[in-house]
């Protein structure tokens, strides 16, 4: 009899906690994704189940803190500084789910590095041609100057013609070198790198090589509710949350 | 009473499991529901519009979220995702990809897609990229730079003169115009190897690729007259060590992984399939 009624309260708790718990996981997909960090229930749900989620899939590229890594071109997410988007979970939310040049046709694909030390350095674009090694030297210390770090002034203005000139990279960076977060472009201006330490040599191979970093398309892996999950952990990491 | 009590445990249990499975059933996936699930807005013949695809289509149209959105703009954006959707499935009954080639090409595209973003999300490990980058070493190098003059000669005695002195000193103008020589003006000062190969022409690049700094080629003969090639510096390529490369081989290792999951899932299609071809196209 005392087993018997243990396993019926044990049935009642695990199906109260069952639909307590999908209760919370619909407010959640129904919410504004936007305005969760204003519903502290709601964000405490999502940071319980999102951290483990963020653990088994990005954590292997991003870190555990999201704190990336620059020798590997992966971005830190702790930072508030946002390659994509401009850190609301919505735009989060989108990144995860179709991912950067992930294949998925939905994906951020449209800023590509080219390889500016190559006969094609852009695979997409044939109009963009290749550079010299000067001009990369010259295209470094304008990149040293913008980042208010001391440059050779000539190169640096010869670096600044090359830029919004024959270079084309102010049609993804923008005139002023500030980027645009609209196709992943990077601010070069803010000394936030996305791949090496910054060094001359570091941005001289970044242009000479070219990038073009990747994150896989995690719709149909993660379900929609897991996705908003981990949107509002990285969030989060960011201290935004 | 126990009797009593153990009709009432077993009434309770069979309640909940009942609750269990008609929440289930009206809620999940694959299953006809009446009720629209929360990460959808919709539910048209049974085929989901997604909650989030309607806010970023509101925010496409009008750049509004939900909140801040209309009445008349949710309801246009709702209509018009319902009407593609609608036609979307009239589309797969009327079986437009069997006559439409544009349909064709972008379902076949879709599918490669797809293949290719199956390979991606799988995330290899550091060994084996190290093993991918020791196979296939030779791959990731950096560009060699060059900086050479070509000097062309009105004949060969002249050329020869030049030759040994330019030996002895680096080219300078006197010396080019004691010896009747110019400058072919193909070459910049500093190039990339794939330039001076473009500009200089295949033949004569191979030849000064072998110089090192201050070398001077023998005189080469050629219908324009005796080029003479002097090299002031020559980098050659620098293999990237693993770190620099790391980039570069992630990304064709993905490659080679799409490229294999996708000759594996031809061939699964064509072995499940079943394929008849006509006896004249055959032979």
């Amino acid at each position: 009899m005392r087993i018997s009624l243990l396993l019926a309260a044990s049935a009642c708790i695990m199906a109260a906690v069952l639909l307590y718990s999908s209760g919370r996981e619909s407010r959640l997909l129904r919410a504004d994704p936007d305005s969760i960090s204003r519903n502290s229930t709601l964000e405490t749900f999502a940071l319980s189940r999102g951290a483990p989620l963020f653990e088994l899939h990005c954590a292997s590229c991003h870190g555990v803190q999201g704190e990336g890594d620059s020798r590997r071109g992966v971005p830190a997410l702790n930072d508030g500084d946002w390659l994509y988007g401009s850190g609301l979970v919505s735009d989060i939310e989108q990144v995860i789910k179709f991912g950067i040049r992930s294949y998925h046709p939905r994906a951020w694909n449209l800023a590509i590095m080219p390889a500016y030390a190559r006969p094609r350095p852009s695979s997409r674009d044939g109009k963009i041609a290749p550079l010299s090694p000067q001009d990369i030297r010259d295209l470094v210390e304008f990149l040293y100057r913008a980042q208010g770090r001391t440059a050779d002034a000539a190169a640096a203005l010869r670096g600044a013609a090359l830029f919004t000139g024959v270079g084309g990279c102010y049609d993804c960076h923008a005139v002023d070198a500030k980027g645009d977060s609209a196709i992943g472009a990077p601010d070069l201006t803010d000394r936030i790198t996305l791949y090496g330490d910054g060094s001359r040599e570091s941005l001289s191979l970044s242009i000479s090589q070219g990038r073009h970093g990747l994150c896989p398309a995690w719709v149909n892996r993660i379900g929609p509710a897991g996705i908003r999950e981990v949107a509002v952990f990285v969030h989060s990491l960011s201290g935004a949350g | 009473m126990n009797s009593h009590r153990s009709f009432v445990f077993l009434g309770c249990g069979a309640l909940l499991g009942l609750l269990m499975a008609g929440y289930s059933l009206f809620t999940a996936r694959g299953t006809s529901t009446l009720i629209v699930p929360p990460e959808d807005v919709a539910l048209v013949n049974q085929q989901p519009i997604s909650r989030s695809d309607y806010l970023q289509q509101l925010q496409t149209l009008f750049g509004v979220d939900l909140a801040h959105a209309t009445k008349e703009q949710r309801q246009k954006v709702l209509n018009d995702m319902i009407r593609e959707e609608l036609f979307v499935q009239r589309g797969k009954e009327l079986d437009v990809a069997s006559t439409d080639p544009d349909v064709r090409a972008a379902l076949v595209n879709a599918v490669e897609l797809e293949i290719a973003a199956d390979a991606v999300t799988a995330q290899p490990t550091e060994s084996q990229l190290q093993a991918y980058y020791n196979t296939h070493r030779e791959r990731y190098a950096g560009e060699g730079i060059m900086s050479v003059r070509d000097y062309v000669f009105p004949s060969g005695e002249s050329a020869v003169a030049a030759v040994e002195a330019l030996k002895l000193s680096a080219p300078t103008p006197a010396l080019l115009t004691q010896w009747h020589a110019s400058d072919s003006g193909k070459v910049a000062d500093e190039e990339f190897y794939f330039a001076v190969k473009i500009h200089l022409g295949e033949s004569l690049f191979e030849i000064a690729r072998h110089l090192s700094d201050g070398e001077v080629s023998a005189p080469i003969a050629r219908a324009d007259g005796i080029h003479v090639l002097y090299v002031f510096k020559n980098r050659r390529p620098l293999a990237f060590d693993f770190a620099a490369a790391r980039d570069h081989v992630l990304t064709d290792y993905r490659n080679d992984a799409i490229g294999h999951l996708r000759t594996g899932d031809e061939a699964f299609l064509r072995k499940r399939a079943n394929v008849l071809i006509a006896d004249d196209v055959h032979q």
